[in-house]
């Protein structure tokens, strides 16, 4: 499971929140006559998890704040961060935990989203969570460089998006 | 008598035909060293071959993701329709790699990036691979800016690509409004174009007529284009390196034909001249013999 949380590293260095004031830009042209259905595309660079796939609601949580995102929805882009993908389909409900990306729902009712780490929760092992975290706190403790201290930062944001999605999951 | 002369001719005959025709047993034993180095040669690349061909097969597996990701990737800027601005100045990012034997791979891309160079002398290059940057760095090293190696041997992973992302994006002082990735892109299992992908800087996306339409917070836009960046430096590098893999087959395929063909041609050129040495001493035998 060490792996897993070393590949998350690079990733996570895109969902680095930004602590900037908010400015959003708001869509100013309507998008076209709705279609009805949510077209989802769910792609990481080593595996493409869902292509094409009709959905109902997609569930994100973004830096922006968590959103659902339903067929015709206004077109946007948000920047993913480590946290849950919830993807409601007639066929079910299925729940990856992703380490950061980007989701952007076009004007053609099209949603893509591109992670580069995608895992089931049922697939990660708390355990290792939890001693990847200890190891990330002690190291962001310790570090004498920015770079370090930096970046276990980022692998803390990781761990405990980690834990607190796998905690309500439990419930 | 009339046998005698027969034979008399025809030992004439090799004689008469110079050039490296002279049958004796110093050249039996050069032909069957070059004999024996080529079939050395031949089972090296058969070896080779197999390798690339496994490679090929998995890289292949690896293209087709990476290009759906790719394309999910840059749906959005077909969808909003981002141009290029005019006089954009570009950074061109070369995708080749560190091992050679692949035929036209590596050159293909230096003649694409030296034909983009004559017409913007001024442009930045950053090579991925050694083999390109020997290419490019003979008339252009005044444009290199970053070169990248230890790229090719396995199918590129995301941190890879993230890393050499980084590296390009983060330094400040290379002056580029859009970058332009040349790759080669994986036509068919023998055939490979060299092809480019634009990506656009985030006021170019800001401009886009379809831009309008969607919801943004405007912080995100450099991360956005960043990501962006990096999904199509890892489209090119994982279609880059199937390409090659590909091309290398068909490279070691061809030399162990041709070696085949020569070790042929040498071998009947050897029982030839092992034949005309036992005339030969069939001859002194019997001219010998008939002496007495």
């Amino acid at each position: 499971m060490s792996f897993l949380a070393r590949t998350f590293k690079p990733a996570a260095a895109f969902a680095r929140v930004s602590r900037q004031a908010a400015t959003r830009l708001y869509a100013s042209e309507a998008s076209a006559a709705s279609s009805g259905k949510l077209v989802l595309n769910f792609a990481l660079p080593h595996q493409i998890v869902l292509s094409s796939k009709e959905v109902n609601q997609v569930d994100l949580s973004a830096v922006s704040g968590d959103l659902g995102i339903l067929a015709d929805h206004v077109p946007t882009i948000e920047q993913l961060k480590p946290g849950v993908i919830d993807i409601i389909a007639d066929s079910g409900a299925e729940k990856y935990f992703v380490s950061g990306g980007f989701a952007i729902m076009n004007p053609n009712s099209v949603l893509n989203i591109n992670a580069i780490e995608a895992f089931k929760l049922e697939d990660i092992d708390a355990q290792a969570v939890a001693s990847q975290l200890a190891e990330s706190q002690r190291l962001a403790a310790s570090a004498k460089d920015e770079l370090t201290k930096e970046a276990a930062a980022i692998e803390i944001e990781l761990y405990e998006a980690i834990q607190t999605a796998l905690s309500t999951k439990a419930h | 008598m009339f046998a005698r002369s027969a034979i008399a001719t025809r030992s004439a005959a090799p004689a008469l035909n110079v050039i490296g025709q002279t049958r004796n047993m110093a050249t039996l034993k050069e032909i069957q060293n070059r004999l024996k180095s080529i079939t050395n040669i031949s089972k090296i690349t058969a070896s080779m071959k197999m390798i690339a061909s496994t490679k090929v097969t998995r890289a292949q597996r690896a293209m087709k993701i990476a290009r759906i990701y790719g394309n999910v990737s840059s749906d959005f800027i077909e969808q909003a329709e981002v141009k290029k601005a005019d006089g954009a100045k570009e950074l061109v990012v070369v995708v080749s790699s560190d091992k050679g034997l692949c035929s036209g791979i590596h050159s293909s891309l230096s003649r694409h990036t030296r034909k983009y160079l004559a017409d913007y002398p001024e442009a930045p290059v950053a090579i991925i691979g050694d083999k390109a940057k020997s290419q490019i760095q003979r008339l252009f090293a005044q444009n290199m800016t970053y070169s990248f190696n230890q790229i090719g041997s396995t199918i590129p992973a995301f941190d890879e690509t993230s890393a050499i992302a980084s590296v390009i994006i983060s330094d400040k002082s290379i002056e580029f409004d859009n970058i332009k990735l040349v790759y080669n892109k994986f036509a068919s299992a023998i055939a490979f174009e060299t092809t480019e992908i634009e990506c656009f800087p985030a006021s170019q996306i800001v401009e886009a007529p379809g831009f309008k339409s969607y919801e943004v917070q405007e912080e995100i836009l450099e991360n956005l284009n960043e990501f962006l960046f990096a999904n199509n430096l890892h489209w090119a590098l994982v279609e880059g390196h199937a390409a090659e893999m590909a091309a290398k087959r068909t490279a070691m395929e061809n030399a162990t034909k041709n070696a085949g063909d020569i070790i042929q041609r040498l071998t009947l050129q050897y029982n030839r001249g092992r034949q005309t040495v036992i005339t030969n001493e069939l001859i002194e035998i019997i001219t010998g013999a008939s002496a007495l």
